[in-house]
Order: C-alpha cells, then sequence, then structure tokens
C-alpha cells in the first residue's frame, strides 16, 4: 500500500469518526433527560422563547428530519444559534480559537523544547544524577493537576516573588474585533491576583513588531501567556521527557547501533540522526493521541488564567446551560482533534518507511 | 609467511552482572598476520563474539575489556602517536588499548570494520540502504581528506552538533556528501546487488536476507579496512545464499588483501575459507595453528570433539559436534583452576586440575595447544575418578541455562 | 492467569527498586485515610464556622497571619494565630481542611476504583467478543471505539455532564452507623454522574486492551482445541480467553485509576461534580483567597498528587513486570 492510499484510507475514516461525533452530539440532545427545547433555549428562557426555540429549530419534527437537517447544517457549518448570547455559534466559535491555538502552540512548543533534550540526556546517562532528576520531574509532571499547578505558579512567582502581573478585568479580543466580556469567573479578581487577561495577542504582538519596531506589545504577550503555557505544558513535558528516556534505551540496545558504531560514525550522528529519530517515530503517534488531552487541559488552564479561548467559553456555556454552544464546542473540538490526529499519522508514515508497505 | 598485523596479549573481557562476574574472554593471546583469514571457531556461549568485539572496543556495558593489549601495526598511527603516547607505541605497533577512546574511535571504519550476523537488525530500519552504506563512506572519506592532519587520524571525523542542526535546513551542511552516496552504489554494485541505483534508495525491509548480508559487507568495505571482523556472516542466512556471500569474502579478500577475522561455529566455513583458525573454549583460545594443524595434528581433546564428525578438509558443510556436557557458565567463581574442559575431558588426569599453560602442538611452529596432551601423551594411570565427573557433570547440567544467557554473546541457535 | 514467573517477576522488581516501594507505602496511607476517614478526622469536615475570634480562618498548625478588622469603626490589623484543634487550619468558610483532607481522599479513591470498575464491566466483555468473533462485530466496535476517542476525555465528560446533569449519591458511611465516630456525617455525598461518565469516557481503553488480547489468543492452541471439543464461545470467553488476557488488563485498570482521579478532581475543580466534599473542589474554593490564605488551596493539591503518584509508581512497577504490550499511547487521552 503506497503513502497516498494509507492517507486516503485515514482521510475516509476521519470522515466516519466526525460523522460519528455529530451523531453522538445529537444523539445526546435527544436523550437528554429534559424537554429538549428548552434545553436549547438555555436557562432562564421564558415559555414563550422556548415555544419560539421548538418551532424554529424544528424540534416539533420527527427525530429522523431533525437528524437530517442537523447533519446538513453541520455539513456547511451552521453550528446552530446561541438563543442566550443571540449569536451565532460558529462566530462564537471562531472568535475564540485563535487564543486557544495560542495557547496549545505555545504549551507543545515549550514541551518539545525541554522534554527532548531532557529525555535524551536521561536515556544516555542512565542511573547518573541527571537521569533521576529527569525521571522525578517527570513523574511529578505527570501526577499534578494542572488547575493546581496553575495557581501554585501564581501563588509562587506573582504573590510570592511579587511579579507583576495585569490586574483582572474584562478584556476583548483584538483581532478579532469582536468585544467579549468575561465575568470574573474564578473570582481572582477580588484580591487583585494576577490572571492571563490577554491584552495583545500573537498576531498583534508580531505586527507591532514588524511594523513598528516595538517589542513592549510582544513583551505584554510572553508575559501572559507565560504562565499559562507552562501549565499546560508540563503534564506534556513529563510525559515526552518520559517517552524519549525510555525509547531512547530501548533503542540504543538495538543491534544496529553496534553497527552504526562500528563503522566509525560521529557520536552526534549516532545519536540523533540514527537514535533520537527512531526513538520520536512512535512518539509522534502517542503525541497525537495526547492532543486530546491538552485540549482538555487547556479548558482548565483557561478557567485558571481566565484566558479566552474555547476551552472557557464552554465551561461559561456549561454553567449558563447554554446547549447550542457547548455542543458547537465540543463539535470542533472533537474535528480539530481527528484532523490532527490524521496530520499526525501523515507524519508518521513519511518519517517510517516500513508503515507504507505493511 | 608476512608480517603481524595484530598482535593481542593476554586479553580479557568480563561482564559484571548481577548473577556474578562473567570472564567472556580469557587471557587471549593471538597474532593475526597482514593478509591472512584468521578463524575463531567455538560453541555459543564460547566468548568468541565478545572478543571480535573487545578488538575494537564495542563491548557494551556492562560488559568491559579489562586486561590485556591489541597491538595493531600501522606506521602512519604510529608516527601520529608517538610523541603523545609514548607509552602505546612500540616501533610501528601501537596499543589501543594505551591510548585514549578518540583514538579507537578513528580506526572504526577505517582500519577495522565489522560485518554482524544478522543482517536484518543490524541496519537501522528507517534509513535507506544506500544512506548508511554512504555514512560509512563518508567517514572514510573525511578522514582521508586531510590525509597530513594528525588529528583526522587520531580524533576521527569532526561532525559537531551544531553542524547537524545547521544541516537541518542546509543541505550542504549535510554529513553524507553525493560523492558518497555515488561510491555506495559502486560498493552494492561491488558485492553483487543487480540494479544498484535503485536499490540504493530502499529501505533494509525490502531487501532479502542474503542481499543484505552483502549489502552490509559493502558497507564494511566502504572503510577500505585494513582488518575485517565477520562475526557468523552467514549463520542466519539459507545454504546456498551463504556459499554466495562467502565467494564473495573471499574475491574480495583476494583483491583488497585485507586481514579477515572469521569468527563462526561453522566448521566447514572454517574449512572453506580460513588460513590459520583459533579454537575458542569458555573464553579461552585453547588450541591454535594453521588450518591443517588443527583440522589435521589436534591435540586438545575438545578440537577432537569439534571435529569429530570431519574426518578430511574436504568434508565441508560440517556442523560442531555436539559433545557431551555444556559450556560452563563462565561465571568467575564457578569457574576451577584448573583446565576449563576437564569436566567434559574424556582423556582428563590429575595434573589437569591444575591449569595447562600453552605448549607447543606437534603441527608447525605457530601450533599451540593448552593442554597436557600436547606435552606428553595420555597417562590412564593419571586419569580422574569418576566422582570427579559425576560431581563435575552434575554442576556443569546445572550452569548449562545460564551459559546461553551470557550477556554480550551472539546466540546460534542454528 | 498470573504464572510463577509473573510472580517472581513482580517480586524481583519491587526488591530491585525504590520507586514501587514508595508508590505502595503512598497508596496504604491514602487508603488508610480514605477507609478510616471518619475515625481520623477531627471535626466534621461539613461542619462550617471553625473561626478565629477576629472571624478569619485559622492558618494551619505554627502558622499566623495579618487579617484586617474593622474595630470601633476602625480597620485595625490583627494577628490570626492556629488553634490546635485544627492541625492544617480551616478554610474560608470555616470547615477543618485536615478533616476534608481526609474526607477528599475517601471520595477520590471511591470515584476512582468504582468508576474503573464500571468501565472495566463495559469495556472488556465488548473487547473480547469483539475479538474473539472479529468481522462485522470488530469493524462496528473499532468505529465506535474511535469515535469515542475522538473526544478528549474531559470535554466528553463536560458533555455528559452537561446533559445528564451532576447528581451527587448520598452512600451511607458504615463506621458512623455503627457507633465508631459520633459527629462524623452519616452519609458521604459521592459524584454519581462523575462515576458514570467516568466510566463513559475510558471504557474504550478496557475494550480496545481486552480485544486485542482476544485477538492474539484466539489462534491458540488450546483455544482451538477447545473449538474442536464443541465448547461454546461463552465458556471458551469464560475460561480461556478472559483469564489470559487479565495481566494487560489490570495493568490498564491501575493506570486508570490515576486518570479517574484527576478528571474527578478537575470536574469538580470546574464545579461540575455535584459535591463540595472533593479535593478538585477545595482547591477552587481556596483561588479566591489564595493571596492570603494558600493552605486552603496548597493541601488538598497535595492529596491529588500523591494520590496520583502512588497510582503511577504502581502501575510503572507492574507494567515493567508484567511486561504486557501496553504503552504510554493508552493512557487514556
Ligand atoms: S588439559 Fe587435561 S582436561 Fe584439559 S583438555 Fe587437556 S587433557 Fe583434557
Amino acid at each position: 500500500m503506497s503513502i497516498a492510499k494509507f492517507l486516503l484510507r485515514r482521510f475516509l475514516q476521519g470522515i466516519f469518526v466526525i460523522w460519528g461525533v455529530i451523531t453522538i452530539m445529537f444523539g445526546l440532545r435527544a436523550v437528554s433527560p429534559g424537554d429538549p427545547a428548552s434545553l436549547m433555549a438555555g436557562e432562564g428562557a421564558t415559555a414563550e422563547i422556548i415555544e419560539q426555540v421548538r418551532v424554529q429549530e424544528g424540534l416539533d419534527q420527527p427525530l429522523y428530519l431533525q437528524y437530517i437537517e442537523y447533519l446538513q447544517g453541520m455539513m456547511v457549518g451552521d453550528f446552530g444559534f446561541s438563543w442566550q448570547a443571540r449569536r451565532e455559534v460558529s462566530a462564537i466559535v471562531i472568535g475564540r480559537i485563535p487564543a486557544t491555538v495560542e495557547l496549545a502552540v505555545a504549551a507543545t512548543v515549550v514541551a518539545i523544547a525541554i522534554a527532548i533534550p531532557l529525555g535524551v540526556i536521561s536515556g544516555t546517562r542512565r542511573n547518573q544524577p541527571a537521569d533521576y532528576s529527569a525521571t522525578m520531574f517527570s513523574l511529578l509532571g505527570i501526577s499534578t493537576p494542572n488547575f493546581w499547578l496553575g495557581l501554585m505558579l501564581i501563588l509562587v512567582f506573582a504573590v510570592w516573588f511579587g511579579i507583576p502581573y495585569p490586574s483582572v478585568g474584562t478584556s476583548s479580543l483584538p483581532l478579532s474585533g469582536v468585544s467579549v466580556p468575561y465575568p470574573s469567573s474564578v473570582g481572582l479578581g477580588m484580591v487583585d491576583l494576577p490572571t492571563g487577561r490577554r491584552d495583545v495577542s500573537f498576531g498583534v504582538a508580531v505586527s507591532a513588531l514588524v511594523f513598528e519596531q516595538s517589542l513592549s506589545e510582544m513583551g505584554t504577550w510572553l508575559r501572559h501567556i507565560t504562565l499559562p503555557a507552562i501549565t499546560l505544558g508540563t503534564y506534556f513535558t513529563a510525559l515526552i521527557t518520559r517517552l524519549t528516556r525510555s525509547g531512547m534505551i530501548d533503542e540504543l540496545g538495538k543491534p544496529y547501533v553496534t553497527s552504526v558504531e562500528a563503522k566509525g560514525l560521529p557520536s552526534v550522528l549516532i545519536r540523533y540522526k540514527h537514535v533520537l529519530r527512531n526513538t520520536l517515530i512512535p512518539i509522534i503517534t502517542v503525541l497525537g493521541l495526547q492532543i486530546g488531552t491538552l485540549m482538555g487541559g487547556a479548558v482548565i488552564t483557561e478557567t485558571v488564567f481566565n484566558w479566552p479561548g474555547l476551552g472557557l467559553r464552554l465551561i461559561d456555556a456549561l454553567h449558563d446551560r447554554d446547549w447550542p454552544v457547548m455542543q458547537g464546542i465540543v463539535i470542533f473540538i472533537a474535528i480539530a482533534f481527528i484532523i490532527i490526529n490524521i496530520i499526525v499519522d501523515a507524519l508518521y508514515a513519511s518519517l517510517d518507511p516500513q508503515v507504507s508497505d505493511e | 609467511m608476512t608480517e603481524d598485523i595484530l598482535r593481542i596479549n593476554d586479553l580479557s573481557t568480563r561482564f559484571f552482572t548481577k548473577e556474578g562476574q562473567v570472564n567472556a574472554v580469557e587471557r587471549v593471546d593471538l597474532n593475526i598476520k597482514r593478509g591472512e583469514v584468521f578463524g575463531i571457531v567455538g560453541e555459543s556461549g564460547s566468548g568468541k563474539s565478545v572478543t571480535a568485539l573487545s578488538l575494537v572496543d564495542l563491548v557494551e556495558s556492562p560488559g568491559e575489556v579489562t586486561n590485556g593489549s591489541v597491538e595493531y601495526r600501522n606506521e602512519e598511527l604510529a608516527e601520529a602517536l608517538r610523541d603523545e603516547y609514548p607509552d602505546a607505541v612500540d616501533g610501528s605497533f601501537v596499543d589501543l588499548r594505551a591510548v585514549p577512546e578518540t583514538v579507537r574511535r578513528s580506526l572504526r571504519g577505517a582500519s577495522f570494520s565489522m560485518i554482524f550476523q544478522d543482517p536484518e537488525s543490524s541496519f537501522n530500519p528507517t534509513l535507506t540502504v544506500g544512506e548508511q552504506i554512504a555514512e560509512a563512506a563518508e567517514v572514510q572519506r573525511r578522514a582521508r581528506a586531510n590525509p597530513r592532519s594528525t588529528r583526522a587520524k587520531t580524533r576521527g571525523v569532526e561532525y559537531s552538533f551544531s553542524s547537524y542542526l545547521a544541516s537541518a535546513v542546509l543541505p550542504s551542511r549535510k554529513f553524507v556528501t553525493n560523492s558518497s552516496r555515488e561510491r555506495a552504489v559502486e560498493l552494492l554494485e561491488m558485492v553483487g546487488i543487480p540494479d544498484p541505483v535503485k536499490r540504493a534508495d530502499e529501505y533494509p525491509h525490502q531487501y532479502s536476507g542474503g542481499m543484505l548480508q552483502r549489502a552490509m559487507i559493502a558497507q564494511a568495505l566502504a572503510g577500505e579496512p585494513d582488518v575485517l571482523i565477520a562475526d557468523e556472516p552467514t549463520t542466519a542466512l539459507d545454504v546456498t545464499i551463504q556459499a554466495q556471500v562467502l565467494d564473495i569474502l573471499a574475491d574480495l579478500q583476494e583483491e583488497t588483501g585485507m586481514t579477515i577475522i572469521l569468527i563462526t561455529h561453522n566448521l566447514g566455513v572454517v574449512a572453506r575459507m580460513c588460513d590459520r583458525v583459533g579454537v575458542m573454549y569458555a573464553g579461552e583460545i585453547v588450541e591454535q595453528g594453521r588450518l591443517e594443524d588443527v583440522f589435521e595434528n589436534h591435540v586438545h581433546p575438545y578440537t577432537e570433539g569439534l571435529l569429530g564428525s570431519i574426518p578430511n578438509l574436504d568434508d565441508v558443510g560440517g556442523r560442531l559436534q555436539p559433545i557431551g556436557g555444556n559450556v560452563p557458565s563462565l561465571i568467575d567463581v564457578e569457574m576451577g583452576d584448573g583446565c576449563y574442559f576437564a569436566d567434559r575431558c574424556p582423556r582428563a588426569m590429575q595434573e589437569c586440575l591444575e591449569k595447562p599453560p600453552d605448549f607447543d602442538g606437534p603441527g608447525g611452529e605457530e601450533h599451540v595447544a593448552k593442554c597436557y596432551l600436547a606435552d606428553h601423551p595420555y597417562d590412564e594411570t593419571q586419569a580422574l575418578s569418576e566422582e570427579y565427573f559425576e560431581s563435575a557433570g552434575a554442576r556443569v547440567t546445572d550452569r548449562g541455562d545460564s551459559a546461553g544467557a551470557s550477556p554480550g554473546e551472539v546466540s546460534e541457535d542454528d | 492467569m498470573i504464572s510463577d514467573r509473573v510472580k517472581s517477576n513482580l517480586k524481583d522488581t519491587f526488591v530491585d527498586s525504590l520507586l514501587p516501594k514508595v508508590g505502595l507505602v503512598l497508596l496504604i496511607a491514602i487508603l488508610v485515610m480514605a477507609l478510616f476517614a471518619p475515625l481520623l478526622a477531627t471535626h466534621d469536615p461539613t461542619r462550617t464556622g471553625h473561626f478565629h475570634e477576629t472571624g478569619a480562618p485559622y492558618p494551619p498548625m505554627g502558622y499566623s497571619y495579618e487579617t484586617q478588622v474593622a474595630q470601633d469603626g476602625e480597620f485595625g490589623e490583627v494577628s490570626v494565630e492556629s488553634n490546635s484543634t485544627h492541625v492544617l487550619g480551616t478554610n474560608n468558610i470555616g470547615q477543618d481542611v485536615y478533616s476534608r483532607f481526609l474526607y477528599g481522599a475517601r471520595v477520590s479513591v471511591i470515584v476512582g476504583l468504582s468508576s474503573t470498575l464500571l468501565a472495566m464491566l463495559i469495556g472488556v466483555p465488548i473487547g473480547l467478543v469483539a475479538g474473539y468473533y472479529g468481522g462485522r462485530v470488530d469493524d462496528g466496535l473499532m468505529r465506535v471505539a474511535d469515535t469515542m476517542l475522538a473526544f478528549p476525555a474531559l470535554v466528553l465528560a463536560l458533555a455528559l455532564i452537561g446533559v445528564f446533569g451532576e447528581s451527587p449519591v448520598h452512600v451511607p458511611d458504615p463506621i458512623v452507623m455503627a457507633g465508631f465516630a459520633d459527629g462524623m456525617p452519616e452519609t458521604i455525598p459521592i459524584p454519581g454522574t462523575v462515576t458514570i461518565v467516568g466510566a463513559l469516557v475510558i471504557w474504550v481503553w478496557f475494550a480496545r486492551v481486552a480485544r486485542g488480547e482476544a485477538l492474539s489468543l484466539r489462534n491458540e492452541e488450546y483455544v482451538k482445541a477447545a473449538q474442536s471439543f464443541g465448547t461454546g464461545n461463552a465458556q471458551i470467553l469464560r475460561q480461556h480467553i478472559l483469564p489470559n488476557s487479565l495481566t494487560p488488563i489490570i495493568v490498564l485498570a491501575t493506570i486508570q485509576v490515576a486518570v479517574i482521579i484527576l478528571l474527578e478532581a478537575s470536574l469538580a475543580y470546574l464545579g461540575f461534580s455535584g459535591t463540595t466534599l472533593s479535593w478538585g473542589y477545595e482547591i477552587e474554593r481556596g483561588q479566591d483567597v489564595l493571596r492570603t490564605r494558600p493552605w486552603v488551596s496548597i493541601v488538598p493539591g497535595i492529596g491529588i498528587m500523591l494520590a496520583v503518584i502512588s497510582v503511577n509508581l504502581l502501575g510503572d512497577w507492574l507494567r515493567d513486570a508484567l511486561d504486557p504490550n501496553i504503552d504510554q499511547s493508552k493512557r487514556g487521552a
């Protein structure tokens, strides 16, 4: 089977799974204990509005017709309408994407930049102090709940060390041009604790750097994203360190390493071009699956730091019982996860020559 | 005959395992001559593969070469190292154990190269065969690029982490150059791989076992080594392919005049390829000499046992004869003081409880055996009592299991 | 089944290394805390109002802090001293932090174990059947599994809770009922929805591992032999396939307990567990007063961390010793 065929199959599978995801969400609405119309209308809606929702959303029609309509809507990217926010769900979702992507990418970059060297050191210097420290670190990292870690970081850096942070308030998304108010849902405002209020997005910071040669926006952005990125990235750093370490140890024990050494290759090449590369290939697929954990972690991290991304909006929607927004975000996250996994598989297939032949 | 290229004295390699210290190689003395094919033959677990790895300093933890010297004749190297390491240099010989690891590393590929038993696991599965051979060629090319530099001779090829990082973005900084890639194709052609241009771009799993072993030979030859160490080069292959691979090795040896150390448990291979042979048992070379001497004038009962079914040199294809009892475990504390073979030896005598020294054998002048029988004939009155064998026999069978598990030993179950 | 080789392996790896021992000690400590919480607790964990005379919560033993108090119409700084009956101080509504820490262990352990058990009960039979029969049944299962795995665990859990609401189950406390611990709550609220949702989120992993085992075991000689004797499929599954696939399932279960503990804590932190007697909820409660009374958040966080570390250490030990084909990728996404 060629790589193209492999990917085509993966792609079709992906479509199938997306259909499954949408169906499950539809099914959840159908089996929910209450009246679907009041679920859609959200908490505190009047009977009048509920009736209006029932008619407009076609909830008075037979289930199969509702399902067909639901699928049709999804296919054209129509995630429905939030009766509470009085806006299209897709607009709400789109407005929140950049913040979450920034956070997730920053966390991943931090994780990879720290974890791979750490894993290599740990794996090549087994049972030495460096290895023990890395092992301890990764054990703690995968065992610490990230919301607690976030709070502890705030406590240590902002409260005890007094590193200044912007105070909490309402914020807006500069890039989307839509102003979204956030209630200070976690209440940090009372004590003037730092939160990751997003005054500046990465895009704004970069354009300030390029067009105005101004570093200050970049500094603001960095200051905002550092603690959330560490909070979200720690589990990953720990996990990748672990995987890299055990992968390196396995790989270094393989006979080809002796053979590569016997031909006199410089040790840098043995270690990186041969061993690390082969170690990372299987790790890539694990990471693909773990993107799900990252997304779950983002929900929490955004809540801790009041970071205006999809996760925070999801939690707000849950608190408000705003079903359309909640389901829109859940479906969006699932689809993003599926697509990332297809990309990861493509990467894997291109790196491991044996995939395409099996 | 010709001059020695390697003089191995008193070489010992130990593995420090949980079960105890394993003496995988025990005070081995060997002289290898330039241009010859020297065979090291022995059963599984006799320490022959570890001996090979010890020569090129590739013994892995928990193993360690603990004693002895490996002197290698190389005028240029001796010249380059004479000032810095006067103790290590003796005439045109350099004691590889007395120079830093970087020097030994720099000799890999260029002076010594290896062929391993299992070609499938000895290639990196995720790089093309051509690329891997080109790497070996590149090591050699870079070492030769600056023949006057002592550094290049004794430090090996320089390639730092930053060059590696740079190579990710700058193709010109890649380690393997195009000329090495071309050389890889030539080498593949040389070992008889059809359509080498295309095959160079294939991955190891796309090769058959025999083809891959040829590719490994090509890789080993890329550095134009002085000494080629072939560790069970044909064991993993089926019989017809074995013959082809041996032919290639023989032809190449004739063409290039390189020295080959051939490690095998297959006496047919030895008979076919070797000029001289060393027989290994329990980490020791128990008998060595010219092929005819060892095959026809052997004195050591172990050699005799090995050769049991082979009446003469023409009968190739023979395997090692099973000999009663098992290879001892090589665990230090369990090794007796006497001849290690005593508990399996049909002619063990009282004096054999004392370690036999090397005696000159009846064959040519290089014929040596670690056995009292080389000195004087068997004396029945001195035979060891039955009880000795019973207790020893029980001991040996007990240890039988751990013998196969002795670390670093390539398993040879075929 | 657990062979002698596996047993000796377990023993060797345990004796040889420090980490499994640490894990076991931690685990025992947490189980003791969970089991005997009513006996070990110094106060009813739900009783509020344990405040310093200034009306401020007590700090942990040996600490004190300044607080602003209105006196005679004026604000003044008053030092709040610790109280020896509240070892770890009290929280913002005056509950004893130490007692809540113990009860938090209880809730975590109960949810972690019951949710994992439930997931096993759902996932293992489905996986075994799919792997054993193969074909359409298997294809169907794998597609369902793919779909379930397309949801990040926490997001799926949130969606399920969004639909079904959060309802605590009040479980009577046998120790209190038997009269051994007066003054402790007679029932403890277990987050019921979270338990079920947790199982619904992780069962797929059990199904996948069980399927893989069944898939390879069905080609074993003894299974073939049983089939040729006309043994029913149900019996083969029960007698041959299930016992022989237990090892990796047990390792997976260990790891998943940690996943569930973290999931429960996260949901409680976000306010969706339906109970307030939980480490996660307690951390959220302390967040408001992080600057002045950090212990309210710090203490339960350490609880979660130790519980998860102990389970992870044991999981690592089992995995290393049993060496089934389970890897990090099955940690649950
Ligand atoms: S020294 Fe003695 S025991 Fe050893 S091989 Fe010779 S005769 Fe046998």
